[in-house]
């Protein structure tokens, strides 16, 4: 019997030696002190979603082109939940001394106002604003309603009928303001994967997927019906643009990815991620893969990169607050 | 005809060392990935992903796909031997698998499920290769009122899996769709149940909560027990402990059955291996001669759940390789893969890069091959977990359970959701309420709820008697829940 008692304690105390130990080495890998040059050790580039979506691709690529231009290591670390809240708080308990360097998106704006969140929007410090990537929106080629034209015809002849599909936040905000500015309805129904959506267009149970035009990449079925921009896209000279159809205001929705860091990271760590961006952004490899695409490749440093984020805030409380 | 000869120019591809080696180290990987509970396929797939970044595609496709098969079989290795499904569609693999091992014949719970796995993986390549377009077509026509219709019908299969206490099964299904609920709403993006905790924004992570709820309870009630020196189960003669020839033989079409259902189900994007695997499972029982064996050690129902989910890898292909739509989370990687070599999943690759399609077809036959041989051999090996004490392998089991249910999101609060998920199940365990109808409502409780208020938006409440395929998988479903209890109420009238 009292053998068995101490088999009990030995092994209960065990599993807690091991879970003490588990924690402890997880403190230790955040405490470490910065050094005055940089970078000296690995900096881990943070990305809110799950490995293997466009986030994800694009961190990965940034890393791949960033080491022809640095010796610095970076390490890509899935954090993902919570719409990418999870991700940010995780930044926001490191230090700020430039080793966390988290990928961005518009998406976390959205989520951020969708959830009501507490954390302060410029918790951290927006330095990079890389890519800006078009919204469009997407029809199926067999279906009845193709073009730009079919659908405004379309929700014109069923008011309140016409279904279209898309990820919750920058793509549904996308949804409703279209609707405003061609003056028509729908059924907004949301999917949280966007590939799901597209099935649905394809299938034919929705008219119309908000998106971006990578997105049609590999499937025939489909196709861009109009795209946000000012001109007609070089590498989709047959799609028209929100202007050419009559919709004015909409020629600068995007969903754009950039880098941000903890703010009261130092400036000349800043300004070291400045100098690593530029060259990135001017590298062909890097801007061949998004290109193609129909991605604009820019760089947009911290002022007005904080200065969008500011109008995205507001945008989004006027659309999502509805 | 021309099919078999690009099939062969596909085997001509990966002739050589390096797309073999690729297989050897995708299986082997795979294998582990699955075993390892925390590590699912779509995260062995991920985990593996940078590292095909800089190899040819055709090399870091197949390298991926054969974890991603491989993983679908590991899953039932810790299902079989410990109790601890290492994949969410290895749980119907341990309804009948761990008590074969209770029973001393865990060789029988691993040999048939790796034999079903083998022949299910290959059933839905074949299938992959044969009937893609116009199985393709038909998927997509699925409505949310249809998958919400299918969801039920899976959840129908509780009253099957319950025996006796279907009040309790019942009961406990409801609890995992009410664990379900915890999170944002998918719909309408309100928080439930979340007290402002931001990692309950998302609910309870499916992983953490399948580990503790199947293992740590476990642990917990052997705890409680207190009996420390005992091995796992009895001993039994050498000569039995693995099945023979004659036995894999007669589990052939409990085999074919649940490899069909594998590869239809995983065809449906949004669907996955879990309900196929649980599908099949009580398709086995219910088509069984002897159905009140299931669940105390059949080899028919780990036949029926390993083949069906290992089948569903074929099935989940052919969405992305006929209309560039994943159908699971494991193929979504595979098109980030895919997409860093600049390539785009899709019909497309069929005459742009016949290469690396056929190359890919060949490749799955291999690594199926590869699979059975590396499984056969080290069952061998498996089958000495169950000889370890106790005394060593609870500490092992939380061990694990800690270090897996933390690697789903690199986060503690999993550990700890994990860990209560344990004492909940322990909990319902000791007053009889069993923990497969929870994982059932979990798994199935999301795609329920948000499918059903899609069809409702799309088409009002009407939509799911109007449209022929969903009113029918109603109707199943109905008699489904209904068939045990008029079942229960004969046999006490006959007495």
């Amino acid at each position: 019997m009292r053998r068995t008692y101490l088999n009990r304690f030995l092994i209960l105390g065990l599993a807690v030696l091991i879970g003490c130990a588990f924690g402890a080495s997880l403190f230790a890998a955040g405490k470490k002190e910065s050094a005055p040059a940089f970078p000296t050790k690995p900096i881990r580039l943070i990305v809110y979603t799950a490995p293997g979506g466009a986030l994800d691709i694009t961190a990965r690529k940034f890393t791949e082109i960033a080491g022809k231009y640095t010796k610095a290591t970076f390490v890509v670390e899935n954090k993902a939940g919570a719409g990418g809240m999870v991700g940010w708080e995780y930044v926001l308990s490191q230090p700020a001394d430039g080793y966390t360097l988290m990928a961005v998106t518009k998406t976390l704006i959205a989520n951020l106002v969708a959830t009501d969140s507490k954390i302060d929007p410029f918790s951290l410090d927006w330095i990079a604003f890389l890519i800006n990537d078009p919204e469009c929106i997407i029809t199926g080629k067999k279906n009845k309603v193709k073009t730009a034209q079919d659908i405004f015809a379309d929700a014109k002849a069923r008011p309140g009928q016409q279904i279209w599909v898309a990820p919750p936040g920058v793509d549904e905000v996308m949804t409703y303001k279209v609707w405003t500015k061609a003056g028509i309805t729908g059924k907004y129904v949301p999917y949280d994967s966007g590939a799901q959506a597209m099935a649905a267009v394809i299938g034919g149970q929705a008219e119309v997927y908000v998106g971006n035009p990578a997105d049609i990449q590999g499937k025939p079925d489909l196709m861009i019906a109009a795209l946000s921009a000012t001109k007609r896209l070089p590498q989709f000279p047959d799609v028209p643009t929100f202007k050419e159809l009559g919709l004015e205001g909409l020629d600068e929705e995007s969903m754009w990815r950039g880098f941000a860091v903890k703010k009261g990271t130092p400036d000349s760590i800043v300004a070291w991620y400045d100098d690593l961006f530029a060259k990135v952004n001017q590298d062909p490899d890097w801007r061949q893969f998004f290109e193609k695409n129909g991605m604009e490749l820019v760089h947009y440093k911290r002022d007005k990169f904080n200065q969008m984020i500011k109008n995205e805030l507001q945008d989004f409380k006027t659309y999502l607050k509805k | 005809m021309e099919l078999i000869t690009h099939l062969l120019e596909g085997f001509g591809y990966i002739a050589g060392v390096a797309p073999f080696l690729a297989i050897v180290v995708g299986v082997i990987a795979g294998i582990f990935v699955g075993a390892m509970p925390g590590l699912s396929p779509s995260m062995g797939v991920a985990i593996l992903l940078p590292f095909t970044f800089k190899m040819p595609p055709l090399i870091g496709l197949v390298l991926l796909t054969a974890v991603y098969l491989a993983s679908n079989y590991g899953g039932s290795i810790t299902a079989v031997t410990i109790n601890t499904p290492g994949t969410p569609s290895a749980v119907a693999t341990a309804f009948d698998g761990y008590p074969l091992t209770l029973q001393g014949k865990a060789g029988w719970g691993l040999g048939v499920s790796l034999v079903a796995s083998t022949v299910g993986g290959m059933v839905g390549i074949i299938i992959l290769i044969l009937f893609s377009q116009p199985l393709a077509a038909v998927a997509v026509k699925m409505h949310p009122a249809e998958y919400f219709s299918l969801a039920l019908f899976g959840l129908s299969t509780v009253a099957s899996l319950a025996g006796k206490d279907w009040a309790k099964a019942f009961t406990a299904a409801l609890l995992g769709l009410l664990i379900n609920t915890i999170g944002i709403d998918p719909i309408s993006g309100v928080k439930r149940y979340t007290f402002g905790e931001t990692n309950l924004f998302d609910g309870f992570d499916f992983i953490p909560a399948l580990i503790g709820l199947f293992a740590l309870s476990e642990v917990f009630s052997k705890i409680e027990e207190g009996s420390w020196k005992t091995q796992l189960k009895g001993e039994i003669s050498k000569k039995e402990q693995w099945p023979t020839l004659k036995d894999y033989w007669n589990l052939k079409w409990a085999t074919l059955q649940a490899s069909l259902v594998g590869t239809l189900i995983g065809i449906f994007p949004g669907a996955g291996s879990a309900i196929a695997s649980f599908l099949a499972y009580d398709l086995g029982k219910r088509t069984s001669k002897h159905p009140e064996t299931f669940g105390k050690g059949n080899p028919e129902g780990v036949a029926a759940a390993e083949a069906a989910n290992s089948a569903s890898v074929g099935g989940a292909m052919v969405p992305l390789l006929t209309l560039g739509i994943p159908g699971s989370a494991s193929t979504a990687v595979l098109i980030g893969a895919l997409m860093i070599h600049d390539l785009a999943p899709g019909p497309l690759l069929f005459t742009e890069r016949p290469d690396l399609i056929y190359g890919l077809f060949a490749s799955m036959f291999v690594a199926n091959g590869v699979m059975f041989l590396l499984g056969y051999w080290g069952s061998r090996l498996w089958i000495k977990v169950t000889k370890v004490p106790l005394n060593v392998l609870i500490p092992l089991i939380i061990s694990i359970a800690s270090v897996g249910s933390f690697a789903v999101k690199n986060s503690l609060f999993d550990v700890g959701a994990c860990f209560g998920f344990g004492v909940v199940g322990w909990l319902l365990k000791r007053y009889g309420y069993p923990m497969a109808p929870i994982v059932l409502g979990m798994v199935l409780g999301k795609l329920m709820e948000v499918n059903f208020r899609r069809a409702v938006i799309m088409g009002g409440y009407g939509v799911f008697f109007h449209r022929p395929a969903s009113l029918i998988l109603l109707l199943i479903s109905v008699a489904a829940f209904a068939y045990p209890l008029i079942q229960m109420r004969k046999q006490e009238r006959v007495p």
